[in-house]
């Protein structure tokens, strides 16, 4: 079945012409390619037709081209059904490996987010440096500097006991103590500071915890530096790290189930990461950007050198002659098909015209960063591959590119209907309180946050961590000054698992809701944002319908609403034997300042102010954290409407230029009770409100903030919202050592105490 | 006052716009751009120059430079070739093997050398601080470290310093004595660590020589333990300048604090400026008035 | 000549130990109670030519000194491998 046709290095003949049914998936299995049988007849109809038979070189090229990671094969239908298509005039592109979206009348700022879910579930450390590694890089390639990164993490239950840990799988603190670790000694040693993010326990991320990694870079718009080739008789430059055999198969074993053996077969598939060769990499694309010498470049993600020739020059509508032997290498004796999908890190792909190459490769030496001249671009649509003259590969790139796409099946399962509704008043409401701020998805964490440099490049202007030093609070959206200009941009991740598990489609809603709210509380007006869209195994038709019903809500919150999503991520195959994560569309949301001295941050700021409540309260607790405290089952998940909450929104925004407003917070997880006590820690001193009942603690219905004002604005406030058809009303004073609710009231310090340690307590 | 170096030297005074600031970098250094910034602001010339453009053969004639272009040196923040085998070391290592002949002339003619953070441990490890040698402005073997933080953890806070130095150092005549203000760390090395059994020694002479300049204090002005001292540096010791007050190293990053709104508590505080603007000012006042 | 060496970093005594006690921590929380202690150290293999091993050794020395540790608070050991 394999015949050898290159003696050093290897190169087989594979006889697919020759196989039947059941050969060829015992191809596709030998190779590790992880096609279907229906994927493997296509190929072989495809070399009948050229009349040969294919190369390793060419099968595994195809092995990742199709791969879920790459194609997208099962989500594209849907994206483009439900999410996509809505782009107002200020989005520039969203076509590349980020979206990239107008800032000012000179920049643009460029946003990318993605998963790094299964290599940091095998490695946690490195699984989520190379993942920092590898979303820069998506920034980079369209020219921009990074300026901020963020990464919203998942994972199982600190307190697992660890006998109950299913067999292959770690512990959810080793994972998560890995994983900080891998961000923080990246992200720090690039210098891109780390600004948001969250930590989310549940059980079902025990077997898969979640790693999703977000940039945002800027860059002038003269110097956008698109991912295709500029036209025919270009040079292909490679430059950075060596390749190697990190990250063999890395797109294949994203697009499977993960089971008891992944960590012994999968150990080869995760890359090691090198931040003190991206450091002077960024460096030196970003120089030879400046002086205007790239037409074209890409970052070498999913699928290595295979994917980024093929895309680029397909996009630039012209073929490529790559001379892989030029490659250069970490360890002798690769196979010509390792180096072709090798997934090694710091590397990223060049376009150069004849003329400007000499320059580009004096920029890159005088960085000590190694670039080589790998190939030229050549007129028709194909990829030709050799090896010291030898052709190797010969494919059309559009059979390659183009990939499949499925419509899959899916199943929407209906959760019991909202009359079941477990909810009741069970009193006790300061020891639920207490139990709500020592939760570990609630409470302080600093412990996190401090090992990220959040202020380097000076840029950080509200941070993740706010209010008095020392005693800070958590944030709902950090501020970067990106320019020298004073115009800002605001930073929130959000996603809310609890409400998507119970229902996908008003959970998704909400999470939206949130990342609106969080960027409004700032005081910037919500522009874009994009999605890492994680789900468990798509062939599976109830895990589709999560997926279905959770676009179709971003879709809709997304075009009413009026806030384009510029680029983003579908991770599937989150699911192991043990069963599947919630689904979870984790979001970035992007907002603008005019002026970054307009920002408002969270906590109290004096003594004797009004505290207002924004929005309205109902009695919605599915997926909330009263429901979790008390073991309630609850299947109201709350409801938004994309309107109102733009009409919310506009109106905030309204009232913080007419108004001096001192703080402002957004309502979510834990209800008014928690949110006003995040208020109150950062300040050092409580407040007194009057709360009658425990739908006002502790419901989490949306679009709601508290405000706190002079209380001689209180009424002029409240009538200036209700002017614009939103509720408004005053349910407190702030000052004191308590927290005093009304219907119940909890020491200051204590309360607090619990809330800084709720999570750190897990960690020593 | 005592007597100025530069009187001995006759190094002449210099108007702002022939002051020159280079920034140097290695791969990994990563605070050059917003060091370059706060000198830009206040009006002076400064360029971030890696090391290569010293002494390679490989760079273009434009491009190359030598440490007598510049009126003051600086060693950023950031992580220098990797923080590996010790922060700082590989820098300083490869600084001193090129530069230091230059490099100690530079500092015995009483041009400013500043680090921050990791430009700091550089200084450390290449034998610029604590500097107690006059002559011998660059040590044969550092006598100071930055060591891993108490916590051992990587921490990025706003500290409270406290202003000490009683006029010797030239990066801080803007400040008053006592006077304390608001940086920010952010490091997981550094911890000031002088050798086992002579820390008193090394502290009496540091007092005696007035080179201790900043000190980790409480939101109160006390010396105080974690995490108001956030690495647990001996004696709360945030930065030291050498003997003659033109070698100065600190962990807090003055930089990322020259304007009002980069301060975590600026909705909190009114200020006029950033609280580390007055750093970069003083050095400037210092070639001014030479 | 060939040489393979282990150059060892360690932390002198009576400087704080940080990443050992951190460790130290850690392992007992994972339950092993009989841990004592922990020291963190540092190892560099390095494959060098020299005309003799004490050629070589004179060497090493001279790149502790000048790179590989800090004398403030580092000890350092060479180790002969192979």
């Amino acid at each position: 079945m394999f015949r050898l046709i290159l003696q050093d290095p290897e190169v087989y003949e594979i006889d697919l012409l020759g196989s039947d049914e059941a050969q060829l998936v015992k191809i596709s299995q030998d190779l590790g390619l992880n096609l279907n049988l229906d994927e493997m007849k296509r190929i072989r109809e495809y070399f009948r037709k050229i009349g040969r038979n294919p190369t390793d070189i060419e099968l595994q090229s195809l092995g990742q081209a199709w791969s879920e990671h790459c194609c997208y094969k099962s989500s594209k239908y849907y994206l483009k059904k439900y999410l996509l298509g809505f782009r107002p005039g200020y989005v520039i592109s969203t076509s590349d490996d980020a979206g990239v979206v107008e800032f000012d009348e000179e920049h643009a700022y460029v946003v990318a987010f993605e998963s790094h879910n299964h290599p940091s579930a095998i490695e946690p450390y490195g699984g989520a440096a190379t993942g920092i590694g590898g979303i820069l890089r998506d920034v980079v390639c369209m020219g921009a500097q990074p300026v901020a990164l963020a990464d919203p993490l998942f994972f199982g239950n600190p307190d697992t006991e660890r006998e109950r840990l299913p067999r292959g799988t770690k512990h959810p603190l080793y994972l998560l103590s890995g994983v900080v670790a891998g961000i923080r000694d990246y992200g720090n040693r690039v210098g891109i500071p780390t600004v948001a993010g969250m930590v989310f326990f549940d059980e079902s991320y025990l077997t898969n915890c979640l790693v999703n990694v977000g940039c945002v870079g800027i860059v002038r718009k003269e110097n956008i530096i698109p991912s295709r080739v500029g036209g025919t008789g270009e040079i292909i430059i490679l430059a950075g790290g060596a390749t190697g055999r990190d990250g063999i198969h890395g797109v294949t074993f994203a697009s499977a189930e993960l089971d008891e053996k992944s960590e012994e077969e999968s150990r080869g598939a995760v890359q090691l990461g090198d931040p003190i060769m991206k450091e002077p990499l960024i460096h030196a694309c970003l120089e030879a950007v400046e002086n205007g010498l790239v037409s074209g470049m890409k970052d070498l993600g999913g699928g290595g050198l295979s994917g980024a020739v093929g895309e680029m020059s397909l996009a630039g509508n012209c073929g490529a002659e790559v001379w892989l032997e030029k490659v250069h290498l970490k360890e002798e004796g690769m196979k010509p098909w390792e180096i072709w999908i090798s997934e090694s890190q710091e590397r990223m792909l060049l376009s150069v015209r004849p003329q400007h190459v000499d320059e580009v490769l004096y920029i890159f030496s005088k960085w000590d960063v190694p670039a080589r001249i790998i190939g030229v671009t050549t007129e028709d649509r194909r990829l030709r591959v050799y090896w010291e003259g030898r052709l190797i590969y010969d494919m059309d790139i559009e059979f390659v590119s183009a990939g499949v796409e499925y419509c899959r099946d899916y199943r929407v399962e209906k959760r019991g209907s909202e009359g079941e509704d477990e909810v009741r008043d069970f009193g006790n409401y300061e020891e639920i309180i207490m139990r709500m701020l020592s939760h570990p998805n609630v409470a302080s964490k600093e412990w996190i946050v401090r090992q990220y440099d959040h202020e380097v490049r000076a840029s950080t202007i509200l941070k993740p961590l706010q209010g008095v030093i020392g005693f800070e609070t958590h944030g709902d959206a950090a501020v970067i000054r990106p320019t020298e200009s004073m115009k800002g941009i605001a930073i929130t991740a959000d996603v809310n698992p609890w409400m998507t598990s119970v229902d996908p489609f008003w959970g998704s809603a909400s999470s939206f809701d949130e990342m609106v709210r969080n960027l409004v509380a700032v005081n910037s007006h919500p522009h874009s944002f994009v999605d890492c869209l994680n789900f468990g195994n798509p062939e599976k038709p109830e895990r589709m319908g999560e997926f279905v019903e959770s676009v179709k809500a971003l879709g809709w919150m997304s075009k009413e609403f009026g806030i384009p999503v510029v680029s983003g991520n579908v991770s599937f195959y989150n699911e192991t034997p043990y069963g599947a994560i919630a689904p979870t569309p984790s979001l970035i949301g992007i907002g603008i300042l005019d002026d970054i001295r307009d920002a408002i941050s969270s906590e109290f700021k004096r003594e004797g102010s009004a505290v207002i409540l924004v929005g309205e309260t109902r009695a919605e607790f599915g997926g909330s954290l009263y429901s979790k405290v008390t073991g309630i089952e609850s299947l109201s998940v709350p409801k938004t409407d994309p309107e109102r909450l733009k009409n919310y929104a506009d109106a905030m925004l309204s009232a913080f230029r007419s108004f001096r407003i001192f703080a402002c917070h957004d309502v979510s997880m834990g209800g008014i009770a928690v949110a006003l006590a995040e208020m109150a820690f950062g300040a050092r001193f409580g407040f007194e409100a009057s709360l009658k009942d425990f739908v006002e603690l502790f419901s989490e219905s949306n679009t709601r903030w508290i405000v706190e004002i002079d209380e001689r604005d209180a009424l002029d406030f409240i009538d200036f919202m209700s002017e614009r058809g939103c509720r408004a009303e005053k349910i407190g004073v702030t000052g004191g050592d308590v927290l005093d609710y009304g219907i119940t009231s909890l020491e200051l310090d204590a309360a607090e105490e619990k809330w800084r340690k709720g999570f750190s307590r897990f960690l020593g | 006052m005592e007597k100025g170096i530069f009187e001995i030297f006759g190094v002449m005074s210099m108007e702002p716009d022939e002051i020159r600031v280079g920034v140097v970098r290695i791969e990994g250094t990563n605070c050059e751009d917003e060091t370059v910034r706060a000198f830009r602001m206040l009006g002076v010339f400064a360029e971030a120059v890696h090391l290569k453009q010293f002494y390679s053969d490989m760079i273009k004639d434009g491009e190359s430079r030598s440490i007598w272009d510049y009126s003051c040196l600086v060693f950023p923040g950031g992580f220098s070739a990797g923080d590996y085998v010790r922060a700082g070391a590989i820098f300083s290592a490869r600084a001193k093997s090129l530069l230091r002949h230059d490099l100690e002339m530079f500092i015995r003619e009483g041009y400013p050398v500043l680090g921050i953070c990791n430009g700091f441990q550089v200084l450390a490890e290449l034998g610029a601080l604590p500097g107690f040698d006059e002559d011998r402005p660059v040590s044969d073997k550092p006598e100071m470290a930055l060591a891993i933080n108490s916590s051992s953890r990587f921490e990025c806070r706003q500290s409270y310093l406290k202003h000490e130095n009683r006029g010797k150092c030239r990066f801080t005549s803007e400040y008053m004595k006592d006077e304390i203000v608001v940086f920010p760390v952010a490091h997981a090395e550094g911890k000031v660590t002088f050798p086992v059994g002579r820390e008193k020694d090394f502290l009496n002479l540091l007092e005696e020589n007035d080179q201790i300049v900043f000190r980790y204090v409480d939101s109160e002005g006390n010396y105080s333990d974690y995490p108001w001292n956030p690495n647990g540096s001996y004696s709360n010791i945030a930065g030291i300048c050498n003997v003659t007050g033109n070698v100065f190293g600190l962990m807090p990053h003055p930089e990322r604090v020259v304007n009002p709104w980069q301060h975590t508590d600026w909705m909190r505080m009114e200020r006029e400026e950033g609280d580390g603007i007055r750093v970069f000012r003083s050095i400037l006042k210092y070639l001014e008035k030479l | 000549m060939k040489y393979t060496v282990d150059v060892l970093i360690s932390l002198k005594k009576g400087v704080l130990d940080a990443e050992g006690e951190a460790t130290k921590k850690a392992l007992r929380l994972l339950g092993y109670k009989n841990v004592e202690r922990v020291s963190s150290m540092k190892v560099f293999r390095i494959e060098l030519n020299a005309k003799s091993r004490e050629d070589a050794e004179k060497m090493l020395r001279e790149m502790c000194d000048r790179m590989l540790a800090n004398p403030v608070i580092q000890d350092y050991e060479i180790r002969w491998v192979g």
